[in-house]
């Protein structure tokens, strides 16, 4: 639907995209996760074309965007947008939704009719009079959504639609932004700084870090294989690092770090330095005096618990094994196995559960 | 102390007596400002919205320069003018000396700057993101210009009454152009000016607040206007008035 | 939503009455005249209603003779008067600019330069009165009654000398009242710009109209010379009483001419003319003798036909022959003053 190639936009000397390479296909809700400031919004108004690249090209449908101001447009009304902080005009609900059409010169009557499905399919049709300014932010990005919708665009572009709004709205949003997909095939681009929402809505997600873009993959891709560290980070793992693997017989690798050693599934050959991703949620805990039990954790590590964070109704455990390793457990079972900072511990990892990163190659030679 | 209360007094006098000289001044003030405060906004609204929605270079100075021109003295204005359309000036043919005509040049060369200036501020006042949000709507760059104009409507209103206030109070343009020929281009600032000279101070106060109830009407009336091109944005919007 | 169209409608219905009313009331406003003054059955059609325009100086045009004397003019001859006043500078340099038809001002010596240059024809004299010297009724200068060229001295003396309460407003605006004052100066002997102008803080330039000037000089009981028509209109408003009255160098000519200049049309020079004759025909000079009676209880106005006052050679202009050139004679001769009928 939509290909980008070698796509760069600069800002005087700062470049807020640099050479991407992208394709998104038709029908499928793409998004684009980065933290604040990444490119992700500067990479959705290059698509909705109200910008243009300092270098590359975006094909719509196959047709080079680059093209006159008159094309520009022509493609540009195939598609929508929504952006961020709602703007909406000083006048009626309908009237805001109606925007696109009497842009397209829709007849009133046909406009009237297409507005009323548009509203209806956001749920305000009786807020059809109001004075839009006068909408809760919530209520706003959903007639934003409406106006969005009412020109049928073939894709929606929606540059973070929820940062805004209270968790309630968001997932409102959230349903409709599935919803018009489902029912209407709409092409979807949306960026999110928010991994949950990304990995809840996307068929595929692009992480965008520092205008570049980093990883291109399922979220379950994102989520257990980041590409690097810092999306690691970024998808909530802390990586350990300073590790080295010792031998790898056929993909299962014997990694040392510090006095630990780790199993892990990876094809990085031995003498090769790597970072460990581990998610919190894949470790599990049980205090260091219970009798060892059988178990399938082909890693066993003992630590000593150094910190104790609450997160909704988990809890995340900071566990001193000569490097940090989290855990996230439910608040029930912290409580059952009695830990508190400074017990000891075992930490089980399984081995399936390790996410290998090849370090930079300097670090090798050093070693 | 007396002046202003017998100015007040003949001033009602004046207005329910419609005195018919005070009235021939009054509509002429209304007909030689209005008309220049409708040519200023049809000429300001269109070129402010052209400097604001271009980039070009020395933009700045340009706005700058309007700005400037705020302060420019309504008796400056009046003479050049004068100079210019004085029988031996170079537009002397044309003949607009002593006319009403050429009062409603000069007050719309007046008023102008200041109406510009003001059309770009309230254009400023629109959030960038309304702009961007009728180009990825589909707007073409004269559809974006119409609705950001549309959006800063009350704004642009402001300018206008602004350039109004500043035209039927003015008395250098009207008094060096017009030359407050009695039934001809006496407008209610030159009569003051008259009358004072003539030490009939509470006439002069009488024709003072009768130019302020006609700026009270003008003002109240462009109020409605305004809001009714509000409200005949929502009968299109919702396909009639029967929508 | 009914209630939007019900306000639109209104809003619209408001604006269309009033762009008609306004429409009305221009195409009515110049139609003035013509409803006001009774029309001549045979009076032409209001575009080929010929005009004159008549440059004049405020302290003129403000008593109102001339908005007297207007309609008798427009309709003895069906012509439209366009009387404008400026101050006495202005009124000239409309005149030599060809944007008015004929001038009327009261400061002799601009005059005869404005002749002298080529700029008007047929400079007839039709008025004079005095100027008079004010001041505050306690007189602390001690002027009543004296000349005025003693009056000044009087006042020069005192005010350099810092006597307390002696001050003196001068117009310092360069209009014919400003000039009579300076020639009261050069009579009495002095230097005006080096003499009086700079001699110290009693003498104060307003730089304003006769009017606020007069104002400025009762608040700060100071003396000023002001012409008798501005002085009359104000005086309620005023703690000032005439001090000098009487004396040459107090006369107030007031002339007319036509002006004259190669783009004039003929037509327009011979009804500038029709102007002048009508100003200093027995009819109108009777009127203007009686003017102001009514009203201040004495005539603002001596007519040439009640009294022709002795002035420096060439102030006072024909009175009596009617204007007929409608060329300058010769190249060089300016109008030549009658001194003497």
């Amino acid at each position: 639907m939509i290909r980008i190639e070698k796509l760069t936009r600069a800002f005087g000397a700062k470049e807020a995209l640099r050479d991407v390479t992208l394709e998104i296909r038709r029908g499928e809700i793409f998004t684009l996760i980065g933290p604040s400031g990444s490119g992700k919004s500067t990479l959705i108004r290059l698509i909705d074309l109200l910008d243009s690249p300092s270098s590359g090209k975006i094909f719509f449908d196959g047709a080079d965007t680059a093209g006159p101001e008159k094309d520009r447009l022509a493609i540009r009304r195939r598609m929508s947008m929504v952006f961020q902080k709602p703007a909406v005009l000083n006048t009626t609900v309908a009237e805001n939704v109606a925007f696109g059409l009497k842009f397209r010169g829709v007849p009133a009557k046909e406009a009237e009719e297409k507005v009323n499905f548009s509203l209806n399919l956001v749920g305000l049709a009786d807020l059809y009079r109001r004075k839009a300014v006068t909408l809760s932010g919530g209520e706003m990005q959903r007639v934003a959504l409406a106006r969005a919708m009412v020109t049928e665009p073939e894709v929606l572009l929606l540059d973070e639609p929820t940062a805004n709004l209270d968790p309630v709205s968001s997932e409102m949003i959230e349903d409709l932004i599935v919803r018009i997909n489902k029912r209407f095939g709409t092409t979807i681009v949306m960026s999110t700084h928010d991994m949950l929402q990304g990995q809840r809505l996307a068929d595929r997600i692009g992480v965008i870090m520092d205008g570049l873009l980093a990883q291109v993959g399922s979220s379950s891709e994102i989520l257990y294989q980041p590409k690097g560290r810092q999306i690691a980070r970024f998808v909530g793992i802390d990586a350990i690092t300073g590790g080295q693997v010792i031998e790898n017989t056929g993909g299962h690798a014997l990694i040392r770090v510090g006095e630990t050693c780790f199993e892990a599934l990876t094809d990085i050959p031995g003498g090769k330095w790597v970072s460990l991703c581990i998610r919190p949620e894949d470790v599990t805990l049980i205090p260091s005096d219970s009798v060892s039990e059988k178990t399938s954790m082909r890693n066993r590590i003992v630590g000593r618990i150094k910190k104790i964070v609450p997160s909704g109704p988990f809890v995340r455990v900071t566990v001193d094994c000569g490097f940090p390793l989290i855990a996230l457990i439910t608040r029930r079972s912290c409580t059952d196995l009695g830990l508190s900072p400074g017990s000891l511990v075992i930490a089980g990892v399984k081995a399936t559960a390790i996410h290998v990163l090849q370090e930079d190659g300097d670090r090798n030679a050093a070693g | 102390m007396s002046d202003i209360t017998n100015g007040i007094v003949q001033a009602i006098d004046l207005i329910i007596t419609l005195d018919p000289e005070v009235m021939q001044i009054a509509v002429l003030s209304l007909y030689i400002s209005l008309s220049a405060t409708i040519i200023a906004a049809l000429i300001a609204i269109p070129a402010g919205a052209l400097i604001h929605f271009n980039d070009f270079s020395g933009k700045r100075a340009v706005i700058i320069l309007i700005q400037t021109l705020y302060s420019v003295p309504t008796v400056v204005v009046g003479l050049v003018l004068y100079l210019l359309i004085s029988k031996s000036g170079p537009l002397g043919f044309i003949g607009l000396l002593f006319t009403p005509q050429g009062m409603i040049l000069g007050q719309t060369v007046l008023i102008i700057p200041i109406m510009i200036g003001l059309v770009i501020s309230a254009l400023r006042g629109i959030d960038r993101g309304i702009s961007d949000t009728l180009v990825s709507l589909g707007a073409t760059q004269f559809q974006m210009i119409i609705e950001i104009v549309r959006e800063a409507r009350f704004a642009i209103l402001s300018a206008v009454v602004l350039g109004f206030g500043r035209a039927i109070a003015e008395v250098g343009v009207a008094m060096m152009i017009g030359g407050n020929i009695r039934d001809h281009t006496r407008v209610l600032t030159t009569a003051i000016t008259l009358e004072t000279g003539m030490g009939n101070f509470a006439l002069s106060i009488a024709l003072g607040i009768i130019l302020l109830v006609i700026a009270l009407i003008v003002v109240v009336i462009l109020n409605l206007i305004t809001s009714a091109l509000s409200s005949d944005m929502q009968q299109i919007a919702g396909g009639g008035p029967h929508g | 939503m009914k209630k939007n169209v019900y306000i639109g409608i209104t809003a619209t219905l408001i604006a269309v009455l009033f762009v008609s009313a306004l429409i009305a009331g221009c195409t009515s406003t110049p139609s003035k005249p013509a409803a006001v003054t009774t029309t001549a059955p045979a009076a032409a059609t209001e575009s080929a209603q010929s005009t004159l325009v008549i440059a004049t100086t405020t302290s003129l045009y403000d008593t109102g003779l001339l908005d007297y004397l207007q309609p008798m003019f427009e309709k003895q001859y069906n012509v439209q008067l366009k009387i404008t006043s400026q101050g006495t500078g202005k009124a000239i340099e409309l005149a030599k600019n060809g944007d008015a038809d004929v001038l009327l001002v009261h400061s002799p010596t601009q005059e005869l330069a404005f002749m002298k240059d080529g700029y008007g024809l047929n400079r007839r004299s039709f008025a004079s009165n005095s100027f008079l010297i004010v001041g505050p009724e306690s007189d602390p200068a001690g002027i009543k009654d004296m000349t005025p060229e003693a009056a000044v001295t009087t006042l020069l003396v005192k005010g350099t000398n810092k006597t307390a309460g002696i001050a003196f407003i001068s117009r310092g605006d360069n209009s014919g009242t400003h000039s009579a004052e300076k020639t009261v100066w050069k009579n009495a002997g002095y230097n005006y710009t080096a003499q009086v102008q700079k001699s110290g803080v009693w003498y104060v330039e307003a730089g304003k109209g006769m009017g606020e000037t007069l104002q400025m000089a009762s608040e700060k009981n100071a003396y000023v010379l002001t012409d008798e028509g501005t002085y009359l209109a104000y005086k309620k408003d005023l703690k000032l009483t005439p001090l000098v009255s009487k004396g040459a160098s107090l006369l107030n000519i007031y002339s007319v001419m036509t002006v004259y200049n190669d783009k004039q049309p003929v037509e327009k020079i011979q009804m500038a003319n029709n102007f002048i004759n009508f100003l200093i025909s027995k009819d109108t000079q009777a009127e203007i003798g009686k003017f102001g009676v009514e009203k201040y209880g004495k005539a603002l106005f001596i007519p040439m036909t009640v009294e022709v006052p002795t002035a420096k050679e060439g102030w006072v202009g024909d009175y009596s022959t009617p204007a007929t050139a409608v060329a300058p004679a010769t190249a060089t001769a300016p109008a030549t003053a009658a001194t003497t009928a």
